[in-house]
């Protein structure tokens, strides 16, 4: 529900938070509502509400409004917003954090980009390195085995052509030679995550 | 910096995931060429994944970040030189990464009390820079040009730069050093340093819809339309690119686009360092890995050595 609401007062706790916790947030005060950045968007038209307006529905309190949104799941981090923003908000750093926290703080629903971000880590963090053969066909399946065939099918004639010009080879996932050592360090790096957000 | 064009620049290369799938054929260009314009790449010793554009959703930011930081400290171990990578993502996150990790220091904390666990650390000031961004500011198109055996005369050649390869840093030190972030001309001068004709292309720096491409392709196809269509407009044989990502998207998303809007577009996309490398009067296949790109330009293998 984003039509204007005249009873509801403007709730600056949400825009402290961002400034704060937000990864860029700090400079969201800058905005001046220009809209350069939704003017510059790929797909824009496809997001609930383009940056410009999320900044202001920020300002506005709109918490739950802003982090269930699907901006933050649109942007395909091209950072044209970043280099024409006339205020320098960094725009993209921004929807990415908002995008995390969104998940972090229980308010994002499985989506593309968190089911293919699960995959895409299941990689990284098992073999040190991305397996896009592994990752693709995670993603594909974590929609379930119907949807995974259908998208594999659909695919199927890119895979070959990726076979059959070397680019996607068949047998064990290529991995970093300390796997060990790697498994150990994240697996640190996210209990020393974890300790941090409790303190 | 090193001095332009000097010969023996040694750098630490991180050649990034993609070098062993999709962009295998980058990776070998570039080696294939880096000796030959004076660049001496060491690889990045057990080098691991960057953490891409949704490692920081999947994992979490400080896993992320460790990603990054683990390469540093490899990179560390290997001498003070830069590090240089051709992957457009890999330059992001590493290049960022490092930035971050060497002013935050509850980050910096943070990752070396990770890495502690497989007994490394980072502490160092290393550079992070792109290959484009060496090539130009260190050794210079004209280095490009007097290593010219077999010139792509008659080549056209659409330059689609992408985003992440120029964009990402905007108003930070290291941003857009090199070329501007709307109209950067570097890819056509190594076409055209490599004897080939760089057609006007507007649409060079658009987005390819990048890796929400890959996840849900319906929402990006009219993207990458409009980047074929352009090139295919503006006459070109080749589209040429730097970035992994790109080069994969436009290429093997144009029979989707067919099918979808009823068009017949089959235009090649190949990297810049594999025309470099057919210029350079190098092999076909071993240094200009022309038998990687699914969609295949007879007119560039035609030019080239067998």
């Amino acid at each position: 529900m984003t039509a204007p609401d005249a009873a509801r007062k403007y709730d600056l706790g949400f825009a402290r938070w961002v400034r704060d916790n937000v990864d860029g947030g700090d400079k969201l005060s800058m905005c001046m509502q220009c809209g350069v950045c939704s003017g510059s968007c790929p797909i824009g038209t496809q997001m609930d509400y383009g940056p410009r307006k999320l900044f202001m529905m920020i300002r506005a309190g709109m918490k739950e409004e802003v982090m269930t949104s699907n901006t933050m799941w649109s942007c395909t981090s091209c950072y044209r917003c970043v280099v024409r923003c006339p205020r320098g908000v960094p725009v993209t750093y921004i929807l990415q954090d908002l995008a995390a926290k969104s998940v972090e703080l229980g308010y994002a629903n499985p989506n593309d980009n968190t089911r293919f971000s699960k995959s895409f880590w299941w990689s990284a963090k098992t073999w040190g390195r991305t397996d896009e053969r592994l990752v693709t066909a995670r993603y594909y399946f974590s929609f379930g085995l119907k949807e995974g065939m259908r998208r594999s099918l659909d695919n199927l004639k890119i895979a070959y052509c990726m076979i059959k010009a070397g680019r996607m080879h068949l047998g064990m996932p290529h991995k970093v030679k300390d796997k060990k050592g790697l498994q150990a360090i994240l697996k640190k790096a996210a209990e020393i995550e974890q300790r941090e957000s409790g303190s | 910096m090193a001095a332009k064009g000097k010969a023996g620049t040694k750098f630490t290369f991180y050649p990034g995931c993609s070098s062993q799938g999709s962009s295998l054929h980058l990776d070998e260009s570039i080696r294939a060429v880096a000796p030959e314009i004076g660049l001496e790449l060491e690889e990045l010793d057990d080098w691991n994944c960057c953490g891409a554009s949704v490692g920081r959703i999947g994992g979490g930011q400080l896993p992320n970040m460790t990603l990054t930081g683990r390469n540093l400290a490899k990179a560390q171990g290997q001498g003070k030189q830069d590090v240089v990578t051709a992957c457009a993502a890999c330059y992001l996150n590493t290049h960022g990464g490092n930035e971050k990790i060497k002013k935050d220091v509850k980050l910096r904390a943070g990752v070396n009390e990770a890495l502690a666990e497989a007994d490394l650390s980072y502490d160092d000031d290393l550079q992070v820079r792109h290959m484009c961004e060496v090539i130009v500011n260190d050794i210079g198109v004209d280095k490009i040009k007097s290593r010219v055996k077999n010139p792509l005369k008659g080549l056209k050649v659409a330059g689609y730069v992408g985003c992440q390869t120029v964009r990402p840093f905007a108003g930070t030190d290291d941003g857009g050093k090199y070329d501007t972030y709307e109209d950067p001309n570097f890819l056509d001068d190594f076409a055209e340093a490599c004897g080939a004709e760089a057609v006007e292309f507007d649409v060079k720096t658009n987005c390819c819809g990048g890796s929400v491409a890959v996840m849900s392709p319906e929402r990006t196809l009219h993207l990458i339309k409009r980047i074929v269509e352009a090139a295919v407009e503006a006459g070109a044989d080749v589209i040429s690119t730097p970035c992994p990502l790109c080069q994969t998207n436009v290429e093997m998303y144009q029979d989707a686009i067919n099918k979808k809007y009823g068009t017949n577009h089959q235009i090649p996309v190949v990297f810049y360092s594999q025309l470099m490398a057919v210029a350079f009067g190098m092999d076909a296949k071993k240094d200009a890995a022309l038998h990687r790109n699914t969609i295949r330009s007879e007119k560039l293998e035609a030019m080239a050595k067998k």
